[in-house]
């Protein structure tokens, strides 16, 4: 619903139709706008019923890495005598992304009820809803909505009386960019450090607590119940005629120099320019666009002729040179200057990096370095062929993708602006604050 | 066991065949192939995070670590392409940027991986401009001390105190480039085995402060040996300089101790260069006991013992083949042969199996009970008047040298003069552990060679050649030149021992037969 | 790094002996983990087939009981939870969000990046540096009441620049807004 704006008629409001409803945080707000009809439906299916179900929807993980739903369950063997688990992620954190946040403020129950049909689906009995830390407002929903729910017995040892056990905790992440990484997450879950794991093993065999594990992103889970009340086929039509590997809608969170930010729902497939323009209102006065990254800091960064010819789904992101990520949209324009801003994010990564593996540790810290000095104006030509060889180093060699998500603004920054990097090295300042000095 | 299935790759061309399971960088190894890697050790659980053991697999869609990728039927592993030599590279490069480069002043050069793999695959310069990190030295306890500004993070010591001593008094702090090998104020390095830190740490960042500043690795000598100090009998190697023991570290031996040395055995070497060494032969002439030529007081001492029954109290440091010496010397007099031990605690590797310093502190207890000598806290005691007292590097008491006072006489052969004896006949120097080649049994009853590392003071001998030579002046046939004669004599005639040899021992032991199982273990 | 291959059971149990709530710089520590707490905690246990998975909780609790999280602190963690006390600071110093020193009444974080830096959020941070008086980043003013630090992404892009001040998150601040912000602070 554009949320906090007035929802665009072209909009497709599911996950975002309560966004901003006080009523329907609640419990009984929740149930009189059908809640839980889903988990109690599904609780009398089987568990291979849903799977299938949400196979057929074509959903995708809305975390970043588009894995198909449906087929992650499949993994989880039922009847291996191992206790299984579920985690909600939730420790949304990757720069330009702020829509789990929405769900959880408005919508705890929808989430609650996804998380209990996904754990119900891979034969859990426990599912951990990890929120960052930072999410106070959020975190206290989730808590108050865990407790309501729990009480009044929809989740819990006898969940709506089906005397199935679907428990459903809330846990509090304390700072770590990375720990939205799945096998940080888990180690993060367990007491240590939020470092990610090596893979193989892989968390369906091996994952929380050594046990078999799912992790879904909490948008992934709070469209569940929509799939299951609407069916497959509802949900796999919200695609673009000539692309049914994306399907259902999408929330996208926008920010940045846009007029209006915020998180917008819309059919996969809709057209990125018609977004940009239409339904967030384009640059602020006086401004034109420059740079849109359009999933999250880790993406390629688009310029405008790239993004304006973009259809908004894991497709069409990546045909025109980017990736749908988790759909934050971070909208620059032509007062920015790239080079500090791509130096702010290389910094973020060095900021966040574990600090397992060695190129990840030493070269976001070395690469934000020689960013910052070129945008003090001490850069020099070489600086240029250096960082992308950094970059390269830092790329598809480490155990996560953080090192590589670094170097990936910083290539593009290169790549596609660098007539600022040179105007920065050769007039040895930025010309962006001068002028705005000036 | 049960059945383990045969992978069958190729890695540099070289066909590999190794048990399911195996990683590529252990498969590897098997046909000489050395991939390079920092974070892995074969006796810690893999980490796989310094991203150096990078490999290209053919059909893999990016670079594999080594360490943690098990083999499959059918790959093709190139360990020295383009690609992985480039990456490499690149992770040389980034541990380079911060690392000091202290080389000339820093106790790990030329025994540091980081030199010797950018050396092997590094760039010849570095395109780093800015700062670099600084974090002081640390005073880690025990004998360790952290160089912070040379770590680089492979986390081999937090790992072997977590899951190796399980100890877990190091951690990884912070995170980024800000991070570090930290501990909690008060909780130190003291874990009777936390000194393997030092030997596990790559590069110069944990050091010991007993060896600190004291030596260039490329000064020292390096000898296969035994660590003496207990009766585990871990496998070490004895480092000099100048004929001066500098250093024991520990040699793998995955049947004993795998690849550590606790503290103790690390940091006691000093007596094997100790003062008041028995330099020169002695013999009691004119009721004065002067230096004599060897001939001179081995006759002496053969005329002491001839017709008289000896106690020989003997060290338990004494060699397989000391002691069967010995023990020959005491049939051939009707005497007795005993022995006592030092004792301390026992403090076991918890994530090694069967693995302590042992509370018997001396390396030959089994191996002296299995040569007729009796254990006891009173070696000395039911000595007759009429009794000749052969002294074999024991030392004696306060109480001891009372009793010693008493025999008809005393055959001093040893390192160091027990006391100055009114009834000594003769004194035989010979060479410590260090100075000579032999063998030891250790509490399991692995026969375990050990080298000769340093030279023997003065005119000192091995102890093998003085009691050859003594049985010799006493009419037995002992005509033996090496250690290893003496061994086969000894495998000869004791049936637990039968079929060994020096050859067959080689560097990593044997077990004699029926060899003591550890309580509890299967088999 | 593995603290243990086995999850919880008798391993962690042996490092029991290894914690202590005595505090290593001597100063007193009034441990955290008795009465209503120590039942919150147990409550807590339950969720987890580990002790270990408590730990982020248990120090969420020492820190909003104590208001940062002292090496005394972490050693009393560290014994309830069966765990050294090293390792609970190898854990605690990879989180942001734990304080390892005291910190102002109010603890103040602006967000600066790159979606809220390119909304200005550098002049909200020099806005409350001024207006706290604090002057530096992550220095207390000399009233003990304000600190004020740069903080990655608070997940808020969209309603820039926003801004935690203790657990309170505020929306859409412009430096204009700063001043009575804090005249809200008592």
């Amino acid at each position: 619903m554009g949320y906090p704006h007035a929802p665009h008629p072209r909009e497709t409001l599911v996950l975002s139709k309560y966004f901003g409803d006080r009523d329907a945080i609640g419990l009984d707000g929740w149930r009189k706008r059908g809640g839980y009809v889903a988990l109690e439906r599904a609780l009398g299916m089987t568990p291979a019923e849903i799977v299938t179900i949400v196979k057929d929807s074509g959903l995708r993980g809305r975390g970043g890495a588009g894995f198909p739903t449906g087929l992650k369950w499949s993994f989880m063997k039922p009847g291996d005598g191992k206790p299984h688990y579920l985690c909600c992620n939730a420790d949304e954190s990757e720069p330009g992304t702020f829509k789990d946040r929405e769900i959880m403020r408005w919508t705890p129950h929808a989430l609650i009820e996804g998380c209990a049909i996904g754990s119900y689906a891979i034969g859990a009995e426990t599912c951990y809803i990890y929120i960052r830390g930072e999410f106070t407002e959020p975190l206290e929903r989730m808590e108050v909505a865990v407790r309501e729910a729990r009480a009044a017995g929809v989740i819990g040892p006898n969940a709506m009386g089906t005397g199935k056990r679907v428990d459903v905790w809330v846990h509090k992440g304390a700072g770590a960019y990375i720990c939205g990484e799945e096998t940080a997450l888990m180690n993060s879950l367990e007491g240590r450090r939020g470092n990610p794991r090596i893979k193989p093993p892989f968390p369906a065999v091996a994952g929380v607590f050594g046990q078999p594990t799912t992790i879904n992103n909490v948008e992934t889970l709070a469209a569940v119940p929509h799939i299951l009340n609407n069916g497959a086929d509802w949900y796999k039509k919200m695609a673009r005629p000539d692309n049914p590997k994306s399907t259902g809608t999408k929330l996208w969170s926008v920010c940045g120099n846009i007029a209006r930010p915020g998180n917008y729902e819309v059919e996969m497939g809709f057209p990125f320019k018609d977004f940009l323009y239409d339904l967030c209102g384009g640059p602020p006065p006086g401004r034109k666009f420059k740079a849109v990254i359009p999933g999250g800091s880790s993406v390629p960064i688009m310029n405008m002729e790239e993004a304006e010819a973009a259809l908004m789904d894991y497709e069409g992101m990546v045909a025109k040179g980017s990736m749908l990520g988790s759909a934050g949209c971070i909208v620059i324009d032509d007062a920015q200057c790239m080079v500090k801003q791509i130096a702010r994010l290389a910094r973020f990564y060095a900021h966040e990096s574990c600090a397992q593996c060695t190129q990840c540790r030493e070269g976001t810290a070395w690469a934000t370095k020689i960013m910052e000095r070129i945008e003090a104006g001490e850069g020099t030509m070489d600086d240029l062929g250096t960082l992308l060889e950094i970059g390269e180093n830092m790329t598809g060699k480490t155990i996560c993708v953080l090192s590589d998500s670094c170097a990936v603004p910083i290539a593009s920054g290169i790549q596609k602006w660098r007539d600022e990097f040179e105007a920065h090295i050769k007039g040895k300042r930025c010309p962006f604050r001068t002028a705005a000095a000036a | 066991m049960a059945d383990v299935k045969t992978i069958n790759l190729t890695i540099e061309g070289r066909p590999v065949a190794v048990p399911e399971g195996t990683s590529l960088l252990e498969a590897a190894r098997t046909v000489g192939v050395l991939i390079p890697h920092y974070c892995y050790h074969p006796g810690l659980p893999v980490a796989g995070v310094c991203r150096m053991c990078l490999v290209e697999v053919e059909k893999a869609p990016k670079l594999a670590p080594a360490c943690a990728t098990s083999v499959a039927d059918g790959q093709i592993v190139h360990v020295h392409s383009e690609k992985a030599r480039e990456a490499r590279k690149g992770v040389l490069e980034m541990l380079l940027i911060n690392h000091p480069l202290d080389c000339p002043i820093c106790d790990q050069a030329g025994e540091c991986e980081l030199q010797d793999y950018t050396f092997q695959e590094g760039r010849k310069d570095s395109r780093y401009k800015e700062p670099k990190r600084f974090n002081p030295m640390e005073d880690f306890g025990g004998d360790v001390v952290y160089v912070p500004n040379r770590c680089i993070l492979c986390t081999r010591c937090v790992r072997f105190m977590d899951d190796v001593a399980q100890e877990p008094v190091l951690n990884v702090s912070e995170r980024g480039d800000r991070a570090y090998i930290g501990k909690f104020e008060g909780k130190d390095l003291t874990h009777p085995w936390a000194g393997n830190v030092v030997e596990l740490c790559p590069v110069g960042a944990l050091l010991s402060k007993d060896f600190l500043n004291k030596a260039r690795a490329w000064e020292l000598d390096r000898t296969a040996s035994i660590c003496p100090n207990c009766t585990q009998g871990c496998n070490a190697i004895v480092e000099t300089r100048d004929n001066t023991v500098v250093r024991m570290r520990p040699r793998a031996n995955p049947e004993v101790n795998e690849y550590f040395l606790c503290d103790a055995g690390r940091l006691d070497y000093r007596w094997m260069n100790g003062p008041n060494r028995l330099e020169l032969p002695q013999a009691r002439q004119n009721g004065l006991l002067a230096d004599a030529d060897w001939d001179v007081a081995l006759g002496a001492a053969a005329a002491a013992i001839r017709g008289n029954r000896t106690l020989v109290v003997a060290s338990p440091m004494l060699s397989n083949e000391a002691l069967h010496l010995l023990s020959r010397l005491i049939r051939k007099t009707g005497g007795r042969g005993a022995f006592r031990v030092a004792r301390g605690p026992e403090a076991p590797l918890p994530g090694v199996k069967d693995l302590a310093l042992r509370s018997e502190r001396a390396a030959n207890v089994v191996g002296a009970e299995k040569l007729g000598f009796t254990k006891t806290d009173t070696p000395l005691a039911g000595l007759q008047p009429t009794d000749v007292l052969v002294i074999a590097d024991h030392a004696l008491t306060d109480a001891e040298i009372e009793a010693a006072s008493r025999a008809a006489a005393v055959v001093v052969i040893g390192t160091t003069l027990p006391a100055s004896l009114a009834n000594i006949a003769a004194v035989l120097p010979i060479a410590n552990f260090a100075e000579e080649e032999g063998t030891f049994t250790n509490l399991r009853g692995r026969v375990q060679r050990f080298l000769q590392a340093k030279a023997a003071p003065g005119l000192a001998r091995p102890s093998g050649f003085v009691l050859s030579d003594l049985l010799g002046a006493l009419g037995e046939s002992a005509n033996y030149f090496l250690p290893a004669d003496v061994f086969a004599a000894l495998a000869a005639s004791h049936a637990e021992f039968a079929g060994l040899t020096y050859d067959r021992i080689g560097l990593r032991g044997l077990p004699v037969i029926n060899a003591p199982q550890p309580a509890g273990a299967a088999q | 790094m593995a603290i243990s291959k086995e999850m919880g059971g008798t391993h962690a149990e042996s490092h029991a002996t290894h914690g202590s709530a005595e505090h290593a710089h001597g100063e007193p520590h009034e441990p955290v983990f008795v009465g209503e707490r120590r039942k919150q905690l147990d409550e807590l246990l339950t969720r987890y087939p580990t002790k270990m998975a408590a730990l982020l909780p248990a120090l969420w609790m020492l820190q909003e009981d104590r208001g940062w999280v002292s090496e005394a602190g972490m050693a009393e963690v560290a014994e309830v939870l069966s765990l050294t006390p090293a390792y609970v600071k190898g854990v605690v110093t990879f989180y942001t969000m734990y304080h390892q020193h005291p910190v102002g009444k109010y603890f103040i974080q602006v967000c600066t990046t790159s979606p809220c830096n390119v909304c200005g959020a550098e002049d909200v941070v020099n806005a409350f540096l001024k207006h706290t008086k604090c002057g530096e980043l992550g220095v207390t003013s000399e009233d003990g009441r304000f600190t004020v630090i740069e903080v990655e992404c608070l997940g808020a892009c969209g309603f820039a620049t926003p801004v935690m001040i203790n657990s309170d998150f505020i929306e859409s601040v412009t430096p204009e807004k700063v001043p009575d912000l804090i005249s809200k602070l008592t």
